[in-house]
């Protein structure tokens, strides 16, 4: 029984090996399959969450949908299926190098680190890092943080920048905002940063919106883009084309207006220079 | 899969500085706890077993309660739900001593004592009754019995399942990253939050992991043959027959 | 506290999360019958196997049993969840894997409990069993195994009300179960106590319910040491 079982293992090893050797690029994949899979969020309102009505719905998902999907459709000539798996911030890199996933669309930061193991498209949304506050406290920014209580999110940016930026604030990382904000809420921490769109939307959905304040300049630079597997130039051109023509045309904003405009789930407006850096990433056909 | 594995992030920079500190925060947070389920779940399991009613409603609903709710809504309860109930000086001074740590201690303590003292009690109750007459008989008091024959046999008998406990407790004590503590499994993922690295990171707590776990398992299966009462245990893997 | 959220989601928190009904994969109970059962069968040939004469057999089930008893679910199933694309480049969906992972893991501590179920029957009755001229086989299947399941009943209770509360391991992978569901509602809503004072009824109503329960088979089935 036992030699049974080692022969199987050494034909099921014999075909993996034979599998990884002939690589298949994204776009043969969603062709072959039908589907388009990406990596999301169930628990980044806007971006990607789970609306009242159970629907997987958000931002970066409307983007894929409305975007990207019509142009793989015209370059395959065929309607393709869209299939949402989730991603978390230790998942949503292996996902991809595991062909799990096609692209991951949430709040992911174009990072250089990042972009030695995975490609970026162009740049969809742009925020920096900033702090929630009770309202009136003494936390006005980056510099007044020495020594003070400071929650964050676990896997994000920003911690990385607090940790070498000021080394006497006392961290505190927590895995999702609602841990964060509870600790804020009762005086465990004194802020908490996280994107500033991120603490907007946390600000809205708040019992008591007034009573929090999103303070200081942005801290950091957070570039959200969608990632790809490396060196796949083929699907990212597809994905660039997509998120190139809806900045081009309207289809970019009414979107953005549809999730953070003055009736979206968290009113953002969009500054005039962040539009115009937008739409600058578009190259000429 | 078009990845390139690189391992020496694993030790290059912060990373294994990182890791290290990772596993000795798993230490202390589980040997802490490990002691305060110990203490607990031998008074609870012990106190189930004993003949005043009272006592065993206690610890029944003790062990009840608490075995029964996720680890994770402890850790919430004891992060969150406790200090507003502490004296100001006292929530002052945990939340500069590291609060999350110790409610991650009482969290993780409190939950595994209810399930310690599930072992504990069927260790004792595995001890034939004819041992509480005998010492009865000779005149000890329902105290000294426990104290010097009951609880003594039952710490041998139960020694296989305590060890699985234990283990579990290691493994339950990454829950504690929900509350912020920068265990071993939070490290893993803050690697990979700098590297973008998840397989190596991944790949590294998980070989820690086995390797604690390893340890402590031989050193149990040694303890365990050190103090077996001849005889009275199967000796060894009791594997024949 | 506002338990108004707990209405507005009742049926996303037990129709999706708790019996795995919905768009989402996911359910607790969709998960932990089905693993309870399939990690049995596995442990028991491989609590067999560790019972077993020839060290070629024993030694195996042995390892197999340390290293999933020494590395958290959590990662257990990470590593499903990547592995199996990695090498078959085929994606399986959530459920497969982790009902796979669960299987797999689950069976190295119910392999324990078949073994410990086994060695507590007293070896007169496998004496008297050999005498008879029964062969091994049948003397497992007809006189040792039935004896040994009735011991193990407490010990596999006890490990499914574990295995329920694990299923929310499995929310690494997307995977919707009880908690998870709280967490995709608390995201949206912001309310954690009142959310997780919800699961923490509902999971302790079935482990308190099983425990119960079990607690009478143990008292029925215990021959009374007096």
């Amino acid at each position: 029984m036992k030699r049974r079982f080692c022969f199987w293992l050494i034909v099921l090893l014999c075909i993996s090996i034979a599998d990884l050797s002939r690589a298949e690029t994204t776009l043969e994949k969603i062709d072959k399959s039908g589907t388009l899979i990406i990596g999301t969020r169930t628990g980044s309102p806007p971006f990607a969450y789970v609306n009242k009505n159970n629907e997987w719905v958000g931002f970066s998902i409307d983007l894929v949908e409305k975007a990207i999907l019509p142009v793989l459709n015209k370059k395959l000539n065929k309607q393709i299926k869209l299939e949402k798996k989730e991603s978390a911030p230790q998942t949503r890199i292996p996902l991809l190098q595991s062909n799990a996933v096609d692209l991951i669309a949430e709040t992911m930061t174009d990072t250089q680190s990042r972009r030695d193991n995975v490609d970026f498209s162009l740049t969809f949304f742009v925020t920096g890092a900033q702090f929630l506050v009770k309202k009136g406290g003494a936390i006005k920014g980056i510099q007044t943080i020495a020594g003070k209580r400071i929650a964050a999110q676990q896997g994000s940016t920003n911690a990385k920048i607090i940790r070498e930026r000021v080394p006497s604030a006392k961290l505190l990382e927590f895995p999702d905002q609602p841990a964060a904000f509870q600790a804020l809420a009762q005086g465990q921490v004194q802020a908490y940063t996280n994107d500033g769109i991120q603490l907007a939307g946390l600000k809205a959905k708040a019992p008591k919106p007034d009573d929090w304040a999103g303070v200081g300049e942005f801290f950091s630079y957070e570039p959200y883009g969608i990632a790809m597997r490396k060196n796949d130039s083929d699907f990212r051109q597809a994905v660039n084309v997509g998120l190139m023509d809806a900045l081009a045309s309207n289809l970019y904003f009414e979107i953005y207006d549809k999730w953070f405009g003055p009736k979206g789930e968290v009113p953002y407006p969009l500054l005039p220079e962040t539009k115009r850096f937008l739409q600058m990433q578009v190259v000429p056909k | 899969m078009n990845y390139q594995l690189n391992w020496s992030i694993l030790w290059s920079g912060q990373t294994g500085g990182w890791l290290l500190n990772g596993l000795l925060t798993t230490l202390e947070i589980s040997s802490l706890a490990w002691l305060l389920a110990l203490t607990l779940g031998n008074v609870a399991g012990a106190l189930r077993t004993a003949p005043i009613p009272p006592f065993r409603w206690l610890a029944s609903a003790y062990v009840e309660f608490f075995r029964n709710v996720p680890l994770l809504v402890w850790m919430f309860f004891w992060y969150f739900g406790m200090p507003p109930l502490l004296p100001q000086a006292l929530q002052d001074w945990l939340l500069d001593h590291g609060a999350e740590f110790w409610a991650g201690v009482c969290a993780l303590g409190v939950y595994h004592g209810a399930r310690f003292s599930e072992v504990i009690r069927s260790g004792i109750q595995s001890i034939p009754k004819t041992q509480f007459e005998a010492a009865h008989s000779t005149g000890l008091t329902v105290w000294q019995t426990y104290r010097l024959i009951i609880v003594p046999i039952a710490l041998r008998l139960i020694i296989p399942p305590a060890t699985n406990e234990t283990l579990n407790l290691i493994k339950n004590s990454s829950v504690a990253l929900t509350i912020g503590v920068a265990e071993l499994t939070f490290q893993t993922r803050q690697i990979e939050t700098y590297t973008a690295k998840a397989f190596e990171a991944l790949a590294a707590g998980t070989v820690v992991y086995l390797v604690l776990c390893l340890a402590i398992s031989t050193l149990m299966a040694v303890v365990e043959r050190r103090v077996a009462i001849p005889g009275m245990i199967a000796q060894g893997n009791a594997s024949e027959f | 506290m506002d338990f108004q959220v707990i209405f507005n989601n009742f049926r996303f928190l037990i129709l999706q999360g708790f019996f795995g009904f919905g768009t989402f994969a996911g359910g607790t109970l969709r998960l932990a019958l089905p693993a309870i059962v399939l990690g049995f069968i596995l442990g028991t040939f491989i609590g067999l196997a560790r019972l077993a004469r020839s060290r070629w057999i024993h030694w195996p089930a042995r390892i197999y049993v340390e290293f999933f008893r020494g590395v958290p679910l959590v990662m257990v199933i990470f590593w499903f969840w990547f592995i199996i694309p990695a090498l078959t480049g085929k994606s399986l969906p959530e459920y497969a894997v982790a009902l796979t992972a669960f299987v797999i893991f689950e069976a190295a501590y119910l392999a324990e409990i078949v073994r410990a179920g086994i060695q507590s029957v007293p070896r007169g009755q496998i004496e008297a069993a050999t005498a008879t001229g029964l062969s091994r086989a049948q003397l497992m299947r007809h006189v040792v195994l039935p004896q040994a399941l009735r011991n193990m009943i407490p010990a596999l209770v006890t490990q499914f009300i574990v295995l329920l509360k694990d299923t929310s391991l499995a929310s690494i992978i997307g995977y919707v179960d009880l908690t998870k569901a709280a967490q995709i509602v608390n995201n949206r809503e912001i309310r954690p106590f009142e959310l997780y004072l919800f699961i923490a009824l509902i999971y302790w109503l079935c482990s308190y319910s099983m425990s119960r329960y079990t607690r009478r088979w143990e008292n029925r089935l215990s021959p009374s040491p007096s």
